[in-house]
Formats: C-alpha cells, sequence, structure tokens
C-alpha cells in the first residue's frame, strides 16, 4: 500500500515538476532578458566583434588601399610593412599582400599570402560579407593552375614550383568546401 | 544468401536510403560530401550548444536528432525498446571520444568516408584501407578474448539520451538565446531544418530495423563473407551514393583540391583504423552508436555523450584536420587513441582469462 501510494506520489511529482518546466518555459516572453548579464547573448557579441573588426580593418589598411587605387602597387607594399610592424600575422595583411603581388604578376607569392590568410581566418572565403574574396581566390587558382601546372609538370625536380602547386591545391580545396 | 529474406530487403532499402539522403543533403544545403557525418555534426552540435568555441562550427544538426528519435519511435512501435546498459561505462565513454579524435583527423565518420570516395575523392581510398584494417585488428583481438562485459537490463537508464535528444528538439525549434549559429563558415550550410529532421528520422527508423552499421558491414563480411546481409547494405549504400553523386554532378575523380580533404595518408589510414578497431570493440560505428541509443541502449547512449565531448574537444584543443593537413595534437591524439585501444584490449583480455 505504501509502496502504490509512492509510486503514485513521484508520478504526481514528475508531472507537476514537467508542468511547472513548462509553464515558466512558456510564460518567459522577455521577462528574462532584464535578469540577464549581457555578456549572455553570445550570437550579438560576435556579431558586434566582426563588424568591428572589419571596421577596424578597412580603418588601418585604408592607406594600402589609397594607394593600390591610386595604381602605386610598390608603395602599397611599403605602406603595407609599415601597418605590418603594429599588426604582424594579421591574415587581412596577407591577403591585401597577395592581390598586390598578383597584380604585379608575382603569381607564386601572391598564393602563398593568400595561403597564410585563409589558414588565419577562413572568412575571406564566404560568399558574401565585407571581407569576402572568395571570387579573387577562384581567379586566381583557375589562373595558377592554367599557368603554373604545364611549368611544374616539364620541371618536376623544381621544388619552389612544386610548393605553390601544392598551396594551389590547398586553396582548392578550400574553395571546394567541405566541414572545417 | 537467401534473397527471399524480407530483413536482407530492408537492409538494401537502409542502404540505398543512406547513400540517396546522404547526397541530396548536400544537394540541399549541406556540405560538400558531408551530407551525412556523424563526427562533423556532432562537432556542429557540440559548438552550438558552447561547448567549444570554433565560431565556424556551431549549428544543432536536425539530422543527429532524427537518428537517435528515429529510432528510438521504430524501436517502441515494434517493441523492440529495451532498457539496457552497465558495460564497461567509463571505457566506452572514452571510446566515444577517441572515436572522435579517428573520424577528426580523417575529417569525417565511416558514413562520410564512403559519401567521399564516392564523389570522387580518392584522399578517401587511404581511410578504407584504415577503417578494414582496423575491424580486421578489432576482430583478431576480439577473437583472443578482448570483450568488454555483457550489458544488463536496466529500467529507465535507456531513456536518457532519447530524452536528452528530445530536449535537443525542442533547443531546435525554441532557439533559446545560449545555442550558437555560426555566421560563417561550414556550419552555415544546412539543409532545411525540417527536411534534415525528416531525413534523420527516416534514417534513424530504417537503420533500427536494419541493424545497418558501416563497420558492422565491412566486421561481417570479413566474418561471413557473401552470406552477410550487411555486406548488400554496404553495397548498396555505396551504389545509390554513386548514382546520386553522378546524376546530381557532383562526382569529380581526383587526389588533389577536393573538399573537407587533406593529403596525409598515413594520417588518414590511422584515424579510420582507430574508428574502426573501437567500432569493433564497442559494437558499431558513431551512427549505429547513435541508433543503439535511441533504442535503449544506455551503453550505446554513453559512447553518445562521449563522442560529444570528444567533439567539443578536437576543435577546441587544435586536434581536428584541416585541408591544410594533420596538426601536431592530431596525431599525438590519434596515437593516444591506439594507446587506450591496446590498454582496454589488454585490461579486458585478463578480464576474461582471469
Amino acid at each position: 500500500m505504501l509502496k502504490l501510494s509512492l509510486t503514485s506520489l513521484l508520478w504526481t511529482l514528475l508531472i507537476v515538476a514537467t508542468a511547472a518546466m513548462a509553464t515558466l518555459l512558456l510564460d518567459a516572453s522577455g521577462e528574462d532578458t532584464q535578469l540577464r548579464p549581457a555578456s549572455f547573448n553570445k550570437a550579438m557579441e560576435r556579431d558586434l566583434a566582426f563588424q568591428a573588426r572589419a571596421a577596424f580593418l578597412q580603418k588601418i589598411y585604408a592607406p594600402v588601399e589609397a594607394q593600390l587605387k591610386a595604381g602605386n602597387p610598390q608603395s602599397a607594399l611599403l605602406k603595407l610593412d609599415e601597418v605590418g610592424r603594429n599588426y604582424p600575422g594579421e591574415a587581412h595583411g596577407f591577403i591585401l599582400r597577395g592581390e598586390i603581388l598578383r597584380g604585379m604578376g608575382v603569381l607564386d607569392q601572391a598564393i602563398a599570402n593568400y595561403v597564410r590568410a585563409l589558414k588565419l581566418d577562413g572568412d575571406y572565403l564566404e560568399e558574401a560579407g565585407p571581407l569576402s574574396r572568395r571570387t579573387e581566390i577562384r581567379q586566381l587558382v583557375d589562373q595558377g593552375l592554367s599557368e603554373l601546372t604545364p611549368r611544374a609538370r616539364s620541371n618536376p625536380d623544381n621544388r619552389s614550383l612544386a610548393t605553390t602547386i601544392r598551396e594551389l591545391h590547398y586553396l582548392q580545396s578550400r574553395l571546394a568546401g567541405g566541414c572545417e | 544468401m537467401n534473397f527471399r529474406d524480407r530483413h536482407l530487403w530492408i537492409v538494401i532499402l537502409a542502404g540505398l536510403s543512406l547513400g540517396a539522403l546522404g547526397v541530396l543533403l548536400s544537394v540541399w544545403g549541406n556540405p560538400q560530401n558531408s551530407g551525412i557525418c556523424v563526427s562533423c555534426f556532432l562537432e556542429n552540435s557540440a559548438g552550438a550548444l558552447g561547448l567549444h568555441d570554433n565560431p565556424r562550427m556551431q549549428y544543432l544538426r536536425p539530422e543527429l536528432i532524427g537518428f537517435v528519435l528515429g529510432s528510438m519511435g521504430c524501436s517502441a512501435l515494434f517493441r523492440e525498446f529495451r532498457s539496457r546498459g552497465g558495460s564497461a561505462p567509463l571505457l566506452r565513454l572514452f571510446s566515444g571520444v577517441f572515436l572522435m579524435v579517428g573520424c577528426a583527423v580523417f575529417i569525417g565518420c565511416p558514413i562520410k568516408l564512403f559519401l567521399r570516395l564516392t564523389a570522387g575523392d580518392l584522399t578517401a581510398v587511404a581511410g578504407v584501407f584504415g577503417l578494414v584494417g582496423g575491424v580486421w585488428a578489432g576482430l583478431k583481438t576480439m577473437a583472443r578474448g578482448v570483450q568488454l562485459t555483457p550489458a544488463q537490463a536496466q529500467k529507465g537508464s535507456g531513456l536518457l539520451i532519447p530524452g536528452l535528444f528530445a530536449l535537443l528538439l525542442v533547443f531546435l525549434v525554441t532557439r533559446p538565446v545560449f545555442l550558437l549559429f555560426s555566421a560563417s563558415g561550414s556550419a552555415t550550410q544546412h539543409a532545411p531544418w525540417l527536411l534534415a529532421l525528416a531525413a534523420g528520422l527516416g534514417l534513424g527508423a530504417l537503420a533500427q530495423r536494419s541493424r545497418l552499421c558501416v563497420t558492422g558491414g565491412v566486421r561481417d563480411t570479413l566474418l561471413l563473407g557473401h552470406r552477410s546481409p550487411l555486406l548488400y547494405g554496404l553495397l548498396a549504400f555505396v551504389l545509390s551514393a554513386v548514382v546520386f553523386n553522378l546524376v546530381t554532378g557532383r562526382f569529380n575523380l581526383a587526389l588533389y583540391g577536393q573538399p573537407g580533404a587533406h593529403l596525409n595518408h598515413l594520417w588518414s589510414f590511422l584515424g579510420m583504423a582507430l574508428v574502426g578497431w573501437l567500432s569493433v570493440l564497442i559494437g558499431g560505428c558513431p551512427f549505429r552508436q547513435l541508433v543503439k541509443a535511441g533504442e535503449g541502449d544506455a551503453d550505446a547512449g554513453l559512447v553518445a555523450v562521449g563522442m560529444l565531448i570528444g567533439a567539443a574537444l578536437v576543435q577546441s584543443w587544435g586536434i581536428a584536420a584541416t585541408a591544410a593537413g594533420v596538426p601536431l595534437y592530431g596525431k599525438v591524439a590519434v596515437l593516444a587513441g591506439f594507446i587506450f585501444v591496446f590498454g582496454l584490449s589488454l585490461v579486458q583480455r585478463e578480464q576474461v582469462c582471469g
């Protein structure tokens, strides 16, 4: 008898606790946000950080971009070195260096810089967004494969060329997508 | 093989569905060659729950929820739901962690291994050899007396993991504020959630009925040859994945430039060998563990929890391989996994003999 009543009691308590939890969740529209610290909204924090980073990069690399627009790639590289002294290892610097070097026809160095940038930050591969360089990277891969692959085949002992081809395959793989 | 056997046709149907949906989910939005990947999905889900901080790998994958709940629904419907457990719980928990290590170093679970291969990714060949080698080694150790203690009936404990995944379904629908969703990266690539959930539910139910398992298929083929029904399930999976990849224009036979693949073939081999070996010892590949957890197996449930922990760790500790290759910690973790397997085998063999 005692066991039966205990079972009934436990079932009752289980149902009451479940109903109370459901009521709390259904009734909690908005009220909880006043009690929650702002840092709890990680998604918003992350979006803010991303926007701030994009704006900051645009600001610090503005002199480089200005030189590029003016058609002075050498000066742009010098400006890039200046910025790089304050922010070494910044992915955006590698992207810009890659762009400049590609424009100057130094394909292997351009590829190496894009690879360094993508290993640091995959956001440059997004289809859209303030940092997206997907189209440029795809064009670089197409150009690299068509120009460098025949050269690598005819010079199998050229190690630096082999390294560049490996880097091209890395870019190709990242463009293809996958889970990473 | 008796082709009038109804179970055989259920296995084949399950294999065909796995191959078809594995490709179609990718067409519908999941990452390339990753329409179904238990390890990638667990990494995404661990990220969504805030268990790791890789902002590109955070999405609560509905397919995983579908696998467990589909299996639970089907087993309940056919009166096969049995709450059981108690077999070497901590060993299974750690096995789950190391399953994820092996998968992360290869970049994909055994299902994705075949999805990559059937899409023409030749880097997956090393993984196939590794998986078969690992299953073979696992069988050899089992034949020499290494086995985990048998499970026992355990009232209620088999409901905990289905309950957890039901809660994750509530999270997916209600999107509470603590859940994280990537704004960039592969986790932003996903099929519409209702479609993904439906595919997961269907596959979970079919896998429960058929007992479909990739490593189980390899194991049974090594043991029974062409008499193994799972062999035909595996062949159906591969065949349908090839056909769907060809039809949808996703077949690209090449070694280089493949999505989510690297060229460290030795580590691909070792990663999948670890997964194959462990899967034999604990009775199923990562997918099968989720399905078994859905049908009340608390031991498989602990493996699932271990896999979730492992999925978080491979991202947090820089273990997961990328297209750039396998990081140092990934290599160390795979070797640690083998040390675990050898130690486990030694301890469990002593218990059996002792």
